[in-house]
């Protein structure tokens, strides 16, 4: 249940065996040591999450990537999008890092604990040769709102990334989304004809390319709510709309909201063979390659909008309730 | 010209045989019995025979029903077929896409006859092939009213690959060409009532070397066919040269005339038949000038020259309309011919190619005939969309890739200020490019002068029938044909018959010993934007195109903002065609779900194929607009 006796700007802590609650007026969030992330983000009494968010860090192979080898060359970051795991949590109370606190350091605290800020940093470990990590961390404050500040660390050695960004799989499908950017799908490379402006997008279309491939990303994007109107719990009966909302921090973000991953897009050769959609995955993210197009036998996307891998990425962006 | 009387089947493999009987191509014109039927665009002298015909398929020709051309025939066991439509899409042989390699790769080793010493014959190559599919086609129809009586002709559209046709009973004549009009003079044998027409499609033939263009590879009669009847006087072809002069303001108006009379010794002996009135109507009706000549075999107008025209660009495309009346020698109105023209004047001075004395910039894309429901047998509504979608997201060009145009579309971009190059009918990648590599062993056109006659033909076609549509600047030889003796002798033949247009041709890269003989400009595709700045930076030969870039496959056109901005910098640089305009995909009904979804290459257990290279287009096969026509839509305009 939600905490509903806290009318004051603290954070109620929950310090769990396996997981931290972060508990304040009309949210409630659940970081997993186990599952390594932020496992639940209840805002409203409304889960918005199917399962805990990882860094991404592959798209759909597109047309013009599979021409010119780009997936041969870089396919190990497809293994470290789906078995990417996490290697270290670390807690930070009020700005002071602290021990990880479970049993039986948990035993310590009771069940009035409170804070200003919480902060909690997941490191992930890519499977690729070398390996390197990826930082994310969630700051809440008082007011619900979550900071998430991603941080890759570059590596000598690995392959140019096709895009980079923290993916977040939402259990059912959202009825559209609104954002601040630019019209129409754009990737870095083809933007130029993208008029910035708040856009509303009824449903979750996936462009119907003949293949299925990465899709539906927009650039400079200052903030996207993605509004449900249905749950996975059994005793929710409401049919009303609830949002979420992404907004940039210190840069403008891109994102994608359609009803697949990645991976599932990579399987299909037809659109027919994609699951029923009934999901939603919104990819934030703070790097995206160019699509290219000057040939699709072996051109090279434009130098400029290539990622390079060996160095760092960092971006910030917050969760807050539409 | 001796009319052969007897099909023969060795002709499918003879290079040097690609048509007997045929009627010489001619001008496009539309022509009425009177002012009324012109005003109603409505021809009581045509008659559709479109609709159901009866139809037996065979998987070779060894196969066929030989007899069937016969008024006797039983037919009982032949199915129906619409006509027109390709006859995979109707179920009877396999739907195939494949890109470069020829059709047969992996199937059959073929080399094509006189190109190589240790393979001189090619005999039997398709008339004796095990797979090599015959469409026999049988239609029985009366004559319309206004057609009896008359000089009756009939016009195949466009049939894929070869044709062999007879009308009761007797053999008509034989064609190649898939993507020009095939016409044949009826005259002889045609009667009131109970015609039988008997066409006979063979799916490959030796042009297969010349047509192996980057599509679905389907045969049948897939565009209109009709029957028209000439007037007792006809205007069989009419050659407008509009121009504008110097100072863009005077026009200058030239035209030849070929007439013929049913009473073919009138015209012979030059006796006074009738005369013929020209009429130049601006638009709003107002006659500019007009002229009338004794008619003859052959009727040229003197050169005239009008003060003050308005220009035909793509921002005013504005048209005159010519009017041609046909009157006997008792003075009555035979025929009348309109012709819509734009007066504009395209050359290249100093290195840059110029409209009207202004820089050309061309927002174009490349089009092939498209269509999910129906393949490249397309509808007037199809080319209505796709016109209306090309002006609103300011695509200012189009290139008839690799084959003439159904002939309304041509009109369309006259209408609409679309500046065409019109290609010829010619695409024989296979036979030199070899997985991506240039491997001109044996290469199609070639040097070999028993292939020369087919291409040349291909080019006459292209030229005659098109010849009056001021959309046209540029003629194209064909794509991806290599280049060698027989591309330089369709270059020369396009500059000696039309020297007012410009000539292009890509292949000219992959030989340029050639340079000098083939293309008006430098045409180069898929060349990285750097690249193409190279070639400007470096004193040019010629101004330059391309006419292939941005390839759309699937999520794409990134980058396009760089080619757009090298307009700014070189001034003989004059942009390009996207490749290309709609994916190639057809509506199948999934065998899982029963849902109707779109199915591309390799979809239909078509080996070898190129799988998902079927679709690069701008839109989709279905015509919704890709994501990417946006930035399309932008960079186009910011040179409009």
């Amino acid at each position: 249940m939600d905490c509903t006796n806290n009318k004051t700007d603290q954070l109620q802590i929950i310090y769990g065996d396996v997981t931290l609650g972060v508990h304040g007026e009309d949210f409630h969030y659940i970081f997993s040591y186990q599952t390594g992330g932020l496992e639940s983000l209840v805002i409203g009494g409304k889960e918005w999450l199917y399962r805990t968010p990882k860094p991404t860090c592959w798209r759909a192979t597109t047309d013009n990537d599979r021409g010119n080898r780009f997936s041969q060359n870089s396919g190990m970051w497809f293994g470290s999008d789906m078995f990417l795991f996490c290697s270290n949590v670390l807690v930070t109370i009020d700005g002071k890092d602290i021990e990880k606190p479970i049993a039986p350091l948990n035993n310590a605290f009771s069940e009035r604990e409170v804070a200003s800020t919480v902060k909690v940093t997941f490191t992930y470990k890519t499977i690729t040769v070398p390996t390197t990590e990826i930082d994310v961390s969630y700051e809440v404050n008082g007011t619900g709102r979550i900071q998430v500040k991603v941080h890759y660390y570059g590596k000598l050695g690995l392959p140019e990334l096709p895009v980079f960004g923290m993916r977040f799989v939402m259990p059912t499908k959202a009825t559209g989304f609104t954002y601040e950017g630019l019209s129409g799908e754009t990737y870095p490379d083809r933007m130029s004809g993208g008029v910035p402006g708040v856009y509303t997008v009824e449903g979750l279309p996936v462009t119907r390319y003949m293949v299925p491939q990465d899709c539906n990303v927009h650039m400079k994007t200052k903030w996207l709510e993605v509004n449900r109107n249905t749950t996975q719990n059994n005793a929710d009966k409401s049919k009303d709309t609830f949002t979420l909302r992404f907004s940039a921090v210190d840069k403008e973000f891109a994102f994608s909201c359609i009803p697949y991953t990645a991976e599932e897009l990579e399987n299909a050769t037809h659109h027919e063979e994609l699951p029923l959609p009934r999901r939603t995955v919104v990819s934030i993210l703070g790097a995206v390659r160019g699509v290219g197009g000057i040939n699709s036998w072996g051109a090279e996307v434009e130098k400029e909008y290539h990622i390079s891998a060996e160095k760092d990425i960092e971006y910030t962006f917050e969760i807050s309730k539409g | 010209m001796v009319r052969e009387m007897k099909a023969d089947m060795n002709w499918l493999d003879d290079p040097e045989v690609f048509r007997v009987n045929r009627l010489d191509a001619h001008s496009d014109h539309r022509f009425y019995k009177d002012m009324e039927d012109m005003k109603n665009e409505s021809n009581s002298l045509t008659q559709s025979l479109n609709g159901n015909w009866s139809f037996s398929y065979s998987m070779n020709a060894k196969e066929r029903p030989m007899d069937f051309y016969n008024v006797d025939f039983d037919d009982q066991t032949f199915d129906e077929i619409q006509v027109p439509g390709h006859i995979e899409l109707n179920g009877y042989d396999k739907i195939h896409y494949i890109n470069t390699m020829y059709p047969w790769e992996g199937h059959v080793y073929r080399r094509p006859k006189y190109l190589l010493e240790n393979h001189p014959e090619g005999a039997g190559l398709f008339s004796e092939a095990d797979y090599n599919p015959v469409g026999s086609y049988r239609k029985v129809f009366d004559l319309n009213e206004e057609l009896i009586g008359k000089r009756v002709c009939i016009c195949f559209e466009g049939v894929e690959q070869a044709i062999f046709v007879w009308l009761n009973g007797e053999f008509v004549g034989y064609a190649e060409d898939s993507f020009t009009p095939s016409e044949f003079d009826l005259t002889p044998y045609i009667k009131e009532k109970g015609n039988v027409l008997a066409v006979e499609v063979h799916k490959r033939c030796s042009a297969a070397y010349l047509e192996d263009q980057d599509f679905f590879r389907f045969f049948g009669i897939y565009r209109n066919v009709t029957l028209y009847a000439k007037p007792s006087i006809h205007v069989e072809d009419l050659w407008v040269r509009p121009s504008l002069k110097e100072d863009n303001t005077t026009g200058k108006f030239k035209m030849d005339l070929k007439i013929s009379s049913a009473m073919e010794s009138d015209i012979d002996t030059a006796s006074e038949i009738g005369t013929v009135k020209v009429i130049l109507l601006d638009k709003e009706d107002n006659v500019v000038f007009q002229t009338e000549d004794a008619i003859n075999e052959t009727v040229s107008l003197k050169p005239v020259e009008i003060e003050k025209v308005n220009p035909w660009d793509n921002h005013n495309p504005y048209l005159y309309t010519v009017l041609v009346q046909v009157y006997n020698s008792e003075q009555k109105l035979i025929e009348v011919v309109p012709y819509k023209i734009g007066f504009r004047r395209i050359e290249i001075k100093d290195n840059i190619i110029l409209l009207n004395g202004k820089r050309l910039i061309i927002n174009g894309i490349n089009r092939h005939e498209w269509s999910a429901n129906r393949g490249r047998s397309i509808t007037i509504q199809d080319m209505e969309w796709d016109m209306k979608c090309m002006l609103e997201n300011n695509i200012n060009a189009v290139r008839t890739c690799h084959y003439p145009n159904q002939i309304p579309w041509y009109y369309m971009c006259d209408e609409n200020g679309v500046y065409m190059m019109a290609e010829t009918n010619l695409e024989s990648h296979g036979s030199w490019q070899k997985s991506g590599k240039v491997e001109p062993s044996w290469n199609l056109p070639g040097s070999h002068v028993k292939w020369r006659e087919v291409v040349l033909d291909r080019a006459k076609s292209n030229f005659e029938y098109f010849k009056n549509h001021t959309s046209i600047l540029m003629w194209s030889l064909g794509n991806e044909s290599y280049a060698e003796e027989n591309l330089a002798v369709m270059n020369q033949y396009y500059k000696e018959v039309d020297p007012e247009r410009l000539v292009h041709y890509e292949g000219v890269v992959s030989n340029r010993i050639f340079e000098d003989r083939i293309s008006d400009m430098e045409s180069q595709m898929y060349t990285a934007p750097w690249d193409v700045e190279a070639y400007l930076a470096n004193n040019p030969k010629k101004p330059m195109l391309l006419c292939e870039y941005m390839h759309c496959m699937g999520n794409s056109l990134g980058g396009m903002i760089s080619y757009v901005k090298l307009l700014d910098k070189y001034e003989n640089y004059h942009g390009g065609f996207i490749w290309d305009y709609i994916d190639q995909a057809l509506w199948v009904t999934d065998e899982v779900t029963g849902e109707k979804v779109l199915r591309y290459g390799g979809d239909f257990d078509d080996r070898p194929s190129d799988y998902e290279f079927s679709g690069n287009g701008i839109v989709f096969a279905d015509r919704c607009e890709k994501p990417a026509m946006q930035e399309v839509k932008y960079c186009y305009g910011l040179y409009k």
